[in-house]
């Protein structure tokens, strides 16, 4: 099997992520539940994962580690703490539906910063240009779709010049690039844990400037009298009993983030893009969503002439190889990048993957056409 | 002699006693005893030596946000602060 898959989930981890499940299913029972060993040692170990997180993202404190279940989960934390009908919000042309479906939800009026595919400095002026009057903004740092690295950073500054909060989707970046809370100073930064940082499924962190409005009201473990959830991070934010299990994987994941380096990862990632693009150039009939490999990530989506991409999909499966086609929940993304009505076929790419992976499927993909 | 300084989440007691445990002090997050919340369940950092220490050090990172009682021969509990 040769899995390229990695923008949806990160299937194979660090063997330590596995390992810290199963002793945590073994060992561990519920933090703030219970002052007994087992849950002082689950206490511990979800303790450690802020921490950890707190350095990887350079957040002063470990209360603004907010744990969740996935991205989606956060963004909906995020979104709906800052976001009600009317709200002004302005968004990239590349956000994933986890993003554009709430807003839609809640009423806000949506408005959209358009710019070609990896043009930087044209997103930027589209940012510059529509962000007076707004009152949120929410972008994308990387398109899940496209892999196209937006200026996040650029437009964090001008969101901080004007005044107007900023909410960051780390999804595709947390793990792979540097994602700075200091840096960015966005209210909300959320990301998933099962994707560049290694975790299991059913993880995520949402990183907090401020204490949100809570999604879920319920036991925080602690001050248990009053009848409103706590006023204080990260308890405001997490009602019910965590994942322990997958927060102990988590914390696996992000230690081999940190140990391997976001450069090392990076640099890993854009030269197996790069031996893609490279061996598909000028293969007949073929797209590929790229500008040399400028400003994007480990993602490369194409197209064919010859066969849609649901059926490209389906036979490079029938191969062993995993990539998703479609619209990636993203046709925000597709609509700007032109792709809407025939979809694309998504290749992600991990520290896990090797060249010579992604050379046999270039192989399959030129049989195949 | 036992110190307990009462924190206003578990998060909180652990970041005290990470705090602590850096600079030497030994600290260990407890469920608070019963009654010394106000507010229902609590956690606490437990101390036995260099109170005053910890107290100032807790006090200079602003990590103080809930009372500090003694435990007594007897076993109960005096608030102290």
């Amino acid at each position: 099997m040769i899995y390229l898959d990695n923008a949806a989930t990160t299937m194979i981890k660090p063997l330590p992520v596995g390992r810290a499940v199963l002793k945590a299913m073994q060992t561990m029972a519920s933090p703030g539940r219970g002052g007994h060993e087992p849950a002082m040692r689950a206490a511990k170990t979800v303790f450690d994962c802020r921490m950890e997180a707190a350095e990887l993202f350079h957040v002063p404190s470990p209360e603004q580690i907010v744990f969740t279940m996935n991205a989606t989960h956060g963004l909906n934390l995020a979104i709906s703490s800052l976001a009600g009908p009317g709200t002004r919000v302005l968004v990239s042309g590349y956000e994933h539906n986890s993003v554009t479906r709430p807003l839609a939800a809640l009423g806000a009026e949506i408005h959209v910063a358009e710019a070609s595919l990896f043009d930087s400095a044209a997103m930027l002026s589209a940012f510059e240009r529509q962000l007076p009057g707004m009152q949120l903004v929410v972008c994308t740092h990387v398109s899940n779709a496209f892999g196209f690295i937006l200026p996040i950073y650029e437009i964090a500054g001008l969101c901080r010049k004007q005044g107007v909060p900023l909410i960051v989707d780390a999804s595709q970046s947390a793990g792979v690039l540097p994602v700075d809370y200091e840096k960015l100073s966005a209210a909300f930064i959320a990301m998933p844990g099962h994707k560049g940082l290694f975790g299991p499924q059913g993880t995520g962190i949402l990183i907090c400037a401020q204490p949100g409005s809570p999604l879920l009201s319920g036991g925080s473990g602690s001050d248990s009298i009053p009848q409103l959830m706590p006023e204080y991070l990260p308890d405001r934010l997490e009602a019910g009993t965590h994942n322990v299990c997958g927060i102990a994987g988590l914390r696996e994941g992000i230690r081999y983030v940190r140990q391997s380096g976001l450069d090392s990862i990076f640099a890993h990632e854009s030269e197996l893009l790069q031996t893609m693009v490279t061996e598909l150039s000028g293969t007949g009939g073929l797209t590929l969503y790229t500008d040399r490999c400028r400003n994007q990530s480990g993602v490369l989506s194409l197209r064919s002439d010859r066969r849609n991409c649901e059926e490209l999909a389906s036979l490079l499966g029938e191969k062993g190889v995993c990539a998703r086609a479609g619209l990636h929940c993203a046709p925000y993304a597709h609509r700007t990048a032109g792709t809407l009505e025939s979809g694309t076929l998504r290749f992600s790419f991990s520290p896990f993957n090797t060249r010579e992976e992604v050379s046999r499927c270039c192989q399959f993909i030129k049989d195949l056409l | 002699m036992q110190y307990l300084i009462m924190c206003r989440s578990l998060t909180w007691a652990q970041r005290s006693a990470a705090l602590l445990e850096r600079s030497g002090i030994t600290a260990s997050v407890v469920k608070a005893p019963q009654g010394l919340s106000t507010s229902g369940c609590g956690y606490a950092i437990s101390i036995y030596r260099r109170f005053e220490e910890a107290r100032n050090l807790l006090l200079r990172n602003k990590m103080i946000n809930g009372k500090i009682f003694r435990r007594m021969e007897n076993g109960e509990y005096q608030e102290i602060g």
